[in-house]
């Protein structure tokens, strides 16, 4: 890749700097215990399996994240608390706690050129809903059945609520991830509040 | 005391009285008690005026079948109508009042109608009021129609939410009555999920209804036992006021909660909510529904169903009449004129129509066996019936029993054809049932209590076993098989008046044999022409009595006359479910841009872009047009450097070891030798040769690119992508992923847009025009360290630039862009500056792109590649598409410069006729050009090419336009593109 | 309608984006001395089945692949669904 940034340090001091905004502000809210709340420092990064590169994936997977590529709809958790996420039948997304740029780098320096990287971070929303009331509120937006035999926890599928492309991922018996394109973010929170105003 | 006509006992809750008002007037009901009931123990015998004739209505029957109880609920703007009242739940300070009348109800001046019935048999609208014929649109049809119908809407938005929802079960079972209630703990004893069902708010059906008992106990009480039961497993999910109103595709039912319309205040909450249920297995118990029997005059108020005289009695506690009479085909109506009596309630005769023994005795009653009701009288509510027999009783409510059609109407919404039972009278489900539903109790033809409780277990236990579960050991519940016995009696021919079939349609025994005689014989031509069955009730209690007498008088079996196909749904479903919480802003999903919060705090006028809501300008103080702030825009950008949000456009990274090929493959340009670190313009083809789409790709590295895409085509264009590395060439390795939403980028255009980005991107980068010329692109870093994209592209034709960083950063990135170019006179431009400056390149759009448009039509014929093979380039080549006389986009600009142009214009040469033969084309995009000082546009014209400088017509019919236009190139400004290769 | 994707089980239509029939796999050859004709057909020209059909479905809400349905036109019934790549590796297609 072309880059035409040079080394690191080069002694100007920028005007301005940039600061990074959470999409919804770092938005949270509690229905008498079950809570949405955004989660700001969540990185990820897509990962593509190159054709034929399966194997060399999944070994270099399994050295730094301790299983390998994930079945679509299925995802894991690495000793390191990353989540490696089955998102297509040739692609992967890795979430982690991580600051909002510079993933690819991460991931990259972990998996080397077993993979194709791309930064996802800015890309998504990402909401965890927790709490008794959240598998009521998904009914109303998702025809996923979450019924734990059917969606146990680690289950990871993408649907679709209210028009918008959601990824849920069940990260305990009634803690579910969602993810969903940060430029429909207001849409998406206010999709799940109105659920959980109703069904409170 | 809740009602003269209250009894004791019942479902009700005698202790918690309910205050409402009917017509204004304030009655008391209690806990349990639905309007209907409540109105039958207050003795409110007219409640409505009917259909066609005016003719005053009563309550007919006690559940969703009811055809003449349809009232306003409540007021204002939550005005609901044709509400039936048999099944609205009482609440304390419901308002109920009358509909389809002038004046009072009791008093209503559109009465007249009934004396008019002779001009108003079936299909009168199209015999009586035929001359003249102009008479019909201004004067026959407004009055039929304010005459005609039910109730009238509120005029205001409905204030109620209401949402959906989806529910996933092993098994659903439709009904709780005795099948389904025994089949729903049956399939939960197993351990499937179960959902149970309900149209009514007490489960229970029929034995809430009887005075039946079920394992030495009342019915009722083993309902509400077994409910509890129920209610305690977590594999089941117990739903009331849920009616289940289609089956569909694979499983799939359609139910409507009603979740909130029992209480006075819906306290924010939804009223009610649509249920998309996913079952494995459905077990439909939907129960059976009572029908008449048509004789003279038989639609008076007090005029009743027999099991719903008896379900107001021993439910609700609330007697129909002080003097009742029993008109019965059947066993089952015998039970009426006993319970009755045991409540107390006099009986003054039962009229069987078969020619058979008293089934049992009735103390105080008349019995006449062979014989049936001729007529009847009182105007306002019943007093006297005469029999065939001549002999006369005065009673205030009859009872009549037709016997009773199984609700088969689930059955029948994939095609299945019902069959006729003659043992039963009535059909029951035929054909091919819809995938996975099995049918259980009297819906079955199964009646009989206890066979029914038999067969709901029997049943679920089948279903259970055949989906993988260990069916329950236990047995049914015991209950003995009440007598029923049925002889089918429909009409009373020597009736010397009027004979209702369809109650709510007002069709009559006569109308059916007219239609008959017209010649409208099938049974769907007869539901068509006099109306039969349709409306709120969809003919639950009328359309078997229909088809029998058609079937009579064309002297055929009810099963050769067949039945109209049931289709959803199978009670009304209000609109507002169907939309859900989709209204207003809520319709669809809003994307928004990175810059979005900065601008609405800096000032701007949004428009809705497909999803988007983007900028489309930004206005300043003394500025009062749109037009104003455009022009400013336009120009400042020209002259300085503007800055607009282009984020919405669709961005594509595409990665792999085939990316290259790929790209060159779905791409009608060459992209096999573009430099790393460089762009393209490229244009896409679909495979039938016409403009897909258009964009710029950056090659980033060796593998690695970035597609752009308008953003109306982001979603197809990704779309098709796809199809082609999965579908056409499986094995490339190319993979994609969506960054439309990853990266907040913007255009920096204008001849001050170098010196604005040395200020933002780190100073280690050289963007000097030598080592960052036009279509370079780079990775790099901005404001000290954040990375960043930089493309040097121009949509305007001006030096420029499009610059991106993690969309996280850019309401940020914005502020900073804003601050950094405050010296150099910056201005942000919005969408129709940002239109006017393409329309000055000659820029193809949406307005361009039309999906009928080839490259050759845009003058980008030398795009499609001869060297390679790309989608659409073989069809591309077609004869047609490349005739001389097919269109160019050209330029237009009025000869008068002080002429507006307007997009839509059709052109045509000087001296022709405005005909489809001598149109050359059309002006699709205008705009006023500030750099110019006037009105420009570009178009199709036909051999355009070749034509410039001729002087052609924009003729624009709608608008009454006829402009003098010279054909020119359509690059209005900077033609030679130097500016921004600068 | 319910399709039961291979992946991930039954899932709703509304997921999917319904494009047409499974003969679009087979582009034809654009070297072919006929090529014009054939693409012509391909474009244009379909069976339309009372029965039996193969076309192509998109699982655009989930995890895009393109599956290749078989589905009843008369009823609906859906006997068969694969991955759109795997039949267009069986029908010979490659890079």
């Amino acid at each position: 890749m072309r880059t035409l940034s040079t080394q690191k340090g080069s002694g100007c001091v920028a005007e301005f700097t940039l600061e990074a905004k959470p999409v919804l502000g770092g938005f949270t809210k509690d229905w008498s215990g079950t809570t949405l709340t955004e989660l700001t420092n969540l990185a990820a990064v897509a990962v593509s399996v190159p054709a034929g590169g399966e194997k060399k994936l999944s070994a270099a997977l399994k050295k730094s994240y301790g299983d390998g590529v994930p079945a679509v709809g299925e995802s894991y958790v690495s000793k390191d608390g990353a989540r490696v996420v089955g998102f297509a039948q040739d692609q992967m997304m890795v979430l982690w706690d991580h600051p909002p740029h510079g993933g690819v780098a991460t991931v990259s320096g972990q998996l080397g050129d077993t993979g194709y990287f791309v930064e996802q971070t800015s890309n998504w929303v990402f909401l965890e809903l927790s709490g008794p009331l959240s598998r009521a509120s998904l009914e109303r937006l998702s025809a996923l059945n979450l019924h734990p035999d059917v969606y146990p926890v680690d289950r990871a599928e993408r649907t679709i609520m209210e028009h918008m492309g959601a990824l849920v991922v069940r990260t305990g018996e009634d803690t579910f991830l969602l993810a969903s394109a940060s430029s429909s973010a207001r849409s998406f929170a206010h999709a799940v509040e109105t659920s959980l105003d109703w069904v409170s | 005391m809740s009602g003269s006509m209250r009894l004791s006992g019942g479902q009700v809750d005698h202790d918690q009285v309910l205050k409402f008002t009917w017509n204004g007037n304030e009655y008391k009901g209690l806990g349990g008690d639905t309007l209907a009931s409540a109105m039958v123990a207050n003795d409110i015998r007219l409640v409505g005026r009917s259909f066609k004739y005016h003719r005053p209505r009563g309550i007919f029957s006690s559940g969703s079948e009811e055809p003449n109880a349809l009232v306003h609920l409540r007021s204002g703007a939550r005005r609901e109508p044709n509400t039936r009242a048999t099944v609205a739940e009482l609440f304390e300070g419901l308002e109920a009042t009358s509909q389809n009348h002038r004046g009072t109800l009791e008093w209503d001046l559109l009465a007249f109608n009934d004396l008019l019935s002779p001009w108003l048999s079936a299909g009168f609208y199209y015999k009586t009021f035929m001359w003249p014929k102009s008479f019909w649109e201004k004067v026959y049809e407004p009055f039929i129609r304010s005459a005609a119908g039910l109730g009238s809407l509120s005029g205001e938005a409905d204030p109620d939410a209401y949402d959906k929802g989806n529910l996933h079960c092993d098994v659903l079972v439709i009904g709780a009555g005795p099948a389904g209630l025994a089949a729903a703990v049956a399939a939960a004893k197993s351990g499937a999920q179960v959902i149970l069902a309900e149209e009514d708010f007490q489960m229970g059906g029929r034995l809430l209804a009887e005075t039946y008992e079920v394992n030495g106990k009342p019915g009722a009480d083993w309902a509400q036992e077994t409910v509890a039961q129920l209610g305690t497993m977590p594999n089941v999910r117990l739903m009331t006021r849920t009616a289940v109103f289609g089956a569909y595709d694979h499983g799939i039912y359609g139910a409507l909660e009603r979740k909130t319309d029992h209480l006075s205040n819906p306290a924010g909450k939804p009223r009610q909510i649509m249920w998309r249920i996913y079952s494995k297995r459905a077990i439909l118990c939907g129960g059976a529904t009572e029908r008449s029997v048509a004789f003279g005059n038989n639609d008076r108020p007090g005029i009743m169903l027999a099991g719903s005289v008896r379900a107001y009695a021993n439910r609700w506690a609330a007697s129909a009449g002080k003097r009742v009479a029993v008109l019965t085909n059947n066993d089952d109506g015998w039970r009426t004129a006993t319970d009755l009596v045991a409540k107390g309630v006099e009986v003054a005769g039962v009229i069987d129509t078969r020619d058979r023994e008293p089934l049992t005795h009735i103390p105080g009653a008349a019995v006449v066996t062979g014989a049936a009701v001729k007529d009847t009288s009182g105007r306002r509510a019943l007093k006297r019936i005469t029999l065939t027999n001549g002999q006369t009783m005065d009673v205030d409510c009859l009872a009549v029993s037709g016997g009773w059609s199984p609700n088969v109407h689930l059955t029948c919404h994939q095609r299945g054809k019902p069959v006729w039972d003659e043992a039963i009278a009535g059909f029951v489900p035929g054909g091919t049932l819809p995938v996975g539903m099995v049918v259980a109790g009297s819906t079955n033809g199964t009646y009989g209590t206890g066979a029914c409780l038999a067969e709901g277990r029997s049943v679920a236990n089948a279903v259970v076993k055949d989906l993988g579960f260990a069916a329950s050991r236990a047995g049914a519940a015991k209950a003995d098989d009440e007598p029923s016995d049925v002889t089918a009696f429909w009409h009373v021919k020597d009736s010397p008046s009027r004979a209702w079939v369809d109650l709510q349609n007002d069709v009559t025994s006569k109308d059916v044999k007219l239609a008959e005689q017209e010649g409208f014989r099938s049974v769907e031509h007869l539901k068509r022409y006099t109306t039969l069955g349709m409306a709120t009730d969809q003919g639950k209690t009328s359309n078997v009595l229909g088809l029998a007498v058609m079937a009579d008088a064309r002297g055929r079996t009810i099963q050769e006359t067949g039945t109209t196909i049931f289709r959803p749904p199978y009670s009304p479903v209000p609109l507002g479910a169907f939309a859900g919480r989709a209204k207003g802003k809520d319709f669809r999903p809003t994307r928004l841009t990175p810059s979005h919060d900065w601008a609405a705090e800096y000032g701007v006028s949004m428009v809705e872009s497909g999803p988007w809501m983007r900028a489309e300008w930004y206005p300043r103080s003394g500025e009062t047009t749109w037009r104003d702030s455009c022009d400013r825009e336009a120009a400042n950008t020209r002259e300085k450097v503007g800055v607009a949000d282009v984020t919405t456009l669709g961005k594509i990274d595409i990665q792999g070891k085939d990316a290259t090929d790929f790209i060159n493959r779905v791409y009608s340009n060459g992209f096999a030798k573009l430099a790393v670190g460089k762009v393209r313009y490229g244009l896409m083809l679909r495979e039938d040769g016409m403009v897909m789409d258009d964009g710029t790709t950056a090659r980033l590295g060796e593998n690695h690119y970035v597609m752009t895409t308008t953003t109306a085509n982001a979603v197809g264009v990704y779309r098709h992508l796809d199809f082609c590395r999965q579908c056409l060439w499986p094995d490339m390795d190319v993979h994609i992923i969506s960054v439309t939403d990853s990266w907040a980028q913007f255009a920096v255009a204008g001849p001050k847009s170098r010196d604005l980005l040395r200020k933002i991107v780190d100073a280690d980068i050289d963007i000097s025009n030598e080592a960052f010329p036009f279509m370079a692109c780079a990775d790099i870093t901005v404001c000290g360290g954040t990375p960043g994209r930089l493309f040097r592209i121009s949509f305007s034709g001006e030096l420029a630039y499009e610059i991106a960083v993690p969309s996280r950063y850019g309401d940020s990135f914005i502020r900073a862009l804003m601050a950094a170019g405050e010296e150099f006179g910056v201005m942000p431009y919005g969408l129709e500056a940002l239109s006017v400056m393409r329309i000055e390149k000659g820029h193809a759009v949406a307005n361009e792109l039309t999906g009928q448009t080839t490259a050759r039509n845009l003058g980008l014929g030398r795009m499609v590649s001869d060297k390679k093979d790309s989608i659409g380039a073989v069809l591309s080549r077609r004869e047609y598409l490349n005739r001389d006389d097919v269109w160019h986009l050209v330029g237009l600009q009025p000869v008068d410069k002080s002429k507006k142009l307007s997009a839509g214009a059709h052109f045509l040469d000087k001296d022709a006729e405005p005909t489809m033969d001598n149109d050359l084309g059309w002006m699709t995009s205008v705009a006023y050009s500030p750099a110019l000082g006037h009105s420009i546009g570009i178009g199709f014209v036909k051999r355009g090419g070749k034509r410039f400088h001729d002087v052609v017509r924009a003729w624009d019919g709608v608008r009454g336009e006829d402009i003098e236009v010279e054909i020119v190139h359509a690059h209005f400004v900077d033609p030679e593109g130097e500016r921004l290769r600068g | 309608m319910i399709i039961n994707h291979p992946l991930l089980g039954p899932r709703d239509a509304s997921e999917f984006y319904h494009l047409g029939d499974a003969s679009l796999i087979d582009r034809p050859d654009p070297d072919a001395a006929d090529a014009a004709d054939q693409f012509y057909e391909y474009v244009y020209v379909r069976e339309n089945p009372a029965g039996e059909y193969r076309e192509l479905w998109y699982h655009e809400a989930g995890d895009r692949s393109w599956l290749v349905v078989t589905r009843s036109t008369l009823t609906h019934e859906i006997t068969n669904v694969e991955p759109a790549r795997d039949v267009a590796r069986a029908r010979g297609r490659s890079k």
